[in-house]
């Protein structure tokens, strides 16, 4: 009876999920693309993954994402934990810092991207007028790379802290003071007491959190997309945005198609380290 | 027993699911018209539209369609379409989205089969490709085929010369509708050029009088020019735009696509007889010519306001309306609000218009019809073959061609397709009111011309706009960028089966 009362959802996943992967899979290992001289499918084997492996463009587009991620998951998970700590104390305007802080999760990606856009397009827009008179900074992400990766970093972290501060508020607010109180007893200080008590009883939350922040970081395309297409140059190309340049406007199909399947792998590597060094560090702490 | 029962049962409720979901059937035909019998009444006198509607069976059908959010196709779709749906019965969902999404929406569409779309938005560049993967029906065709259908006043012949560019090049036979089309110009501001105390300092500091550029060095002192006066003076004033976003692909259709003609290289410098690029091979992309032209509209970036390297088509309009440059190449989609309406432009009644700056030789070229001076951009509706309400969108293109509707269009969205419309008296009203915009059109329109006729248009361009935009950041040199740009494209062409 449990069987058949999954089957619907099973058969809805395995259909929406494990087919288009399964086709993409599929067609990695041809030459597709729609606008070649002659129309078709032509099957060319490991071609695909071979010219990948010495693609510039596409690893070059790896290593920003990685960078990218890096940067803003740390940042984001420092920031949020900061914040979910001073939220679990009482002061004046909390409610009101906490429901301001968390507005930026309610609004679409897309909407994200636009926003800032208004706000730092040169010429147009308040921050690189501001930044121009009062601190004499030619900010400008449509011509320096370095301004336009910084602003994507800074965008997503704008966006995304509030769900780590909530989801570390969580956390915080689950786990028992108990401990804490006997560690203050025993002649432990505040520092000891994190560092030894909170953060491993704190590790699934964080654990679950990073991945979290993780995949969607390495994926990120709409917000960076709307901000600076990907530019200047390829700057902000993040692979998503560069599978999607070389699936969509290039309507290379077979390419793309390896080229997701082989960042699906990357990521997959890559949580998995990232959950290896976390454990690790969990039981040495433990 | 029982739990097979229950897997019976629910793989049956999915089943359900999944049939409801279906696609709907196909249309049934089109029921042949009754004559009335001497018995039943005579029905009120029904419009054309109204009664090929029924003829088709379309009665209370919807039609779908895609285009591009731009002022031509708001109007198509708030003004056009309502009468439309009043006068024949045909609902219309009409869709306007920007650019890269109507593109990308309707060419999934179409390359699937899918059939959401009846009727789609042909941008010009992309029309041959979409005719080479034969994706659109044959519009005259569908007229010979289906003579009830058939508009008496739709003449293939109304239409300006930018309707060539929707022929099937095997048959001429016309394979998407005009709705819009524009010249990419020269626009300057009047007022600055007219200006007593600057024309004098102009001429002072070049020794020629101050006047709309007619070659590529005038227009770079101009440039150079109002830049200096703009800082002398404490103004947000610069000499120039440039369409130069380092991350969107509208720079490489100013940089690449408009000005490389006004040095007299045509069809991006690719040899279509070998599809080779390089001049080695019988190219031109990295020809000395446009290594010039590159080099011209790269060093207008230092006379050029700081959002050049974020401006994509509608940020150059901004710029130019409100007032931060004494010049620039722009739509002409976009020049009439940008001359006449003063809630979006406050440079209105201070435009002027130009045909752009060329290298000797070029205007003679492009009057001879080997050449052309600049783009000329625009688009047409055309009805997918994947369409599932075919006949019932061929009423539409036929409806909206209209000559009718064409002047108030025209002035509402600086658009023109039909010859008729330069005589109309909205368009003279806006001729003046845009100094002679419409004037130059008509007048010069053939000196432009649209994208060349590459299948590959799209294809090519994202393959090599990576190296493209290493030229507006500085990380290559104009020359490098040409040099690799050419070799990247005599490779991929033999990828894609162009040539050996």
């Amino acid at each position: 009876m449990g069987w058949g009362l999954l089957a619907p959802t099973l058969i809805i996943l395995a259909v929406a999920g494990l087919l288009p992967f399964f086709y993409i899979i599929y067609v990695g290992f041809f030459d597709w693309n729609l606008f070649s001289a002659e129309v078709g499918m032509f099957y060319t084997g490991a071609d695909n993954y071979r010219k990948l492996v010495f693609d510039p463009e596409f690893l070059g587009a790896l290593r920003r994402t990685f960078l990218f991620t890096t940067l803003v998951v740390s940042i984001e998970l420092a920031l949020g934990f900061f914040l979910a700590q001073l939220l679990t104390k009482d002061f004046r305007g909390k409610t009101i810092f906490r429901t301001i802080h968390a507005l930026p999760l309610v609004i679409a990606p897309i909407v994200v991207g636009a926003a800032w856009r208004l706000l730092v397009i040169p010429g147009f827009g308040p921050v690189p007028y501001y930044l121009d008179k009062f601190l004499d900074i030619n900010y400008n992400i449509g011509r320096f790379a370095s301004h336009a990766f910084l602003t994507t970093v800074l965008m997503d972290i704008w966006h995304w802290t509030p769900f780590v501060t909530l989801t570390m508020l969580a956390g915080l607010s689950a786990i028992p003071k108990e401990p804490m109180e006997q560690a203050l007893v025993d002649g432990a200080n505040r520092w000891q007491i994190f560092r030894h008590l909170t953060i491993p009883m704190m590790m699934p939350v964080i654990l679950t959190t990073v991945f979290i922040r993780l995949m969607d970081a390495l994926r990120i395309v709409d917000e960076v997309y709307m901000l600076t297409g990907g530019g200047p140059g390829t700057s902000t190309r993040y692979i998503g945005i560069h599978i999607w340049q070389i699936v969509f406007p290039k309507t290379d199909y077979g390419y793309g198609s390896a080229m997701s399947l082989l960042t699906l792998y990357f990521t997959i590597v890559l949580c998995w380290l990232v959950f290896a060094a976390i454990t690790a560090r969990g039981k040495q702490s433990s | 027993m029982k739990s097979k029962m229950w897997t019976i049962l629910s793989l049956f409720v999915v089943m359900s699911m999944l049939v409801a979901c279906a696609a709907a059937p196909a249309a049934p035909a089109a029921p042949v018209a009754e004559e009335p019998t001497a018995e039943e009444p005579v029905a009120e006198e029904m419009s054309w539209w109204a009664q090929a509607a029924e003829a088709a069976g379309c009665v209370d059908t919807t039609i779908t369609g895609i285009s591009e959010s731009t002022p031509p196709s708001n109007y198509s779709a708030d003004v056009i379409a309502p009468q439309f749906e009043e006068e024949s019965g045909i609902k219309i969902e009409f869709e306007t989205t920007s650019w890269g999404e109507m593109y990308d929406k309707e060419l999934k569409d179409m390359q699937s089969g899918a059939g959401v779309y009846d009727f789609i938005y042909i941008e010009q560049d992309i029309a041959y490709a979409y005719i080479d993967r034969d994706f659109l029906s044959d519009v005259t065709q569908m007229r010979i085929d289906n003579p009830e259908l058939a508009f008496s006043d739709f003449d293939e012949g109304m239409f300006v010369s930018f309707v060539d560019y929707f022929r099937d090049p095997e048959n001429g036979n016309l394979m998407g509708v005009p709705m819009e089309a524009f010249i990419k110009t020269y626009l300057y501001r009047t007022d600055l050029f007219e200006d007593e105390e600057i024309m004098a300092a102009f001429e002072a500091e070049y020794g020629y009088p101050l006047a709309p550029a007619t070659d590529h060095e005038e227009y770079s002192d101009i440039a150079k020019f109002f830049t200096e006066w703009g800082e002398a003076n404490d103004m947000e004033l610069w000499g120039t735009t440039v369409q130069a976003h380092t991350g969107h692909a509208a720079s490489w259709y100013e940089g690449f696509t408009e000005v490389p003609p006004q040095f007299g290289v045509y069809d991006w410098g690719i040899n279509m007889d070998n599809w080779k690029a390089t001049v080695e091979n019988g190219g031109a992309m990295n020809s000395d010519e446009n290594k010039a032209a590159l080099t011209w509209w790269l060093s207008n970036l230092e006379f050029a306001p700081p959002e050049a390297t974020s401006s994509t088509w509608d940020e150059t309009a901004a710029t130019f309306a409100a007032g931060r440059v004494a010049q620039g190449l722009i739509y002409g989609e976009n020049a009439a609000w940008v001359a006449t309406d003063p809630e979006r432009s406050i440079v209105v009644g201070n435009v002027g218009v130009a045909l752009p700056p060329t290298e000797p030789g070029v205007l003679d070229a492009a009057a001879a019809g080997e050449g052309s001076v600049g783009y000329y951009d625009g688009g047409a509706f055309g009805i997918p073959v994947s369409s599932q309400n075919p006949l019932c969108a061929l009423l539409w293109v036929q409806y909206f061609a209209q000559e009718q509707f064409q002047p108030e269009w025209a002035a509402a969205s600086a658009r023109v397709t039909h010859n008729a419309t330069y005589d109309s008296p909205e368009l003279q009203a806006m001729d003046e009111q845009t100094n002679g915009y419409f004037t130059l059109m008509k007048d010069e329109g053939e000196l432009f011309a649209g994208a060349s006729p590459f299948p590959f248009h799209a294809t090519l361009r994202e393959e090599i706009l990576p190296i493209w935009y290493k030229a507006i950041t500085g990380d290559l040199t104009p020359d490098e960028t040409l040099d690799q740009m050419a070799e990247a494209t005599d490779a991929f062409l033999v990828e894609l089966g162009y040539g050996e």
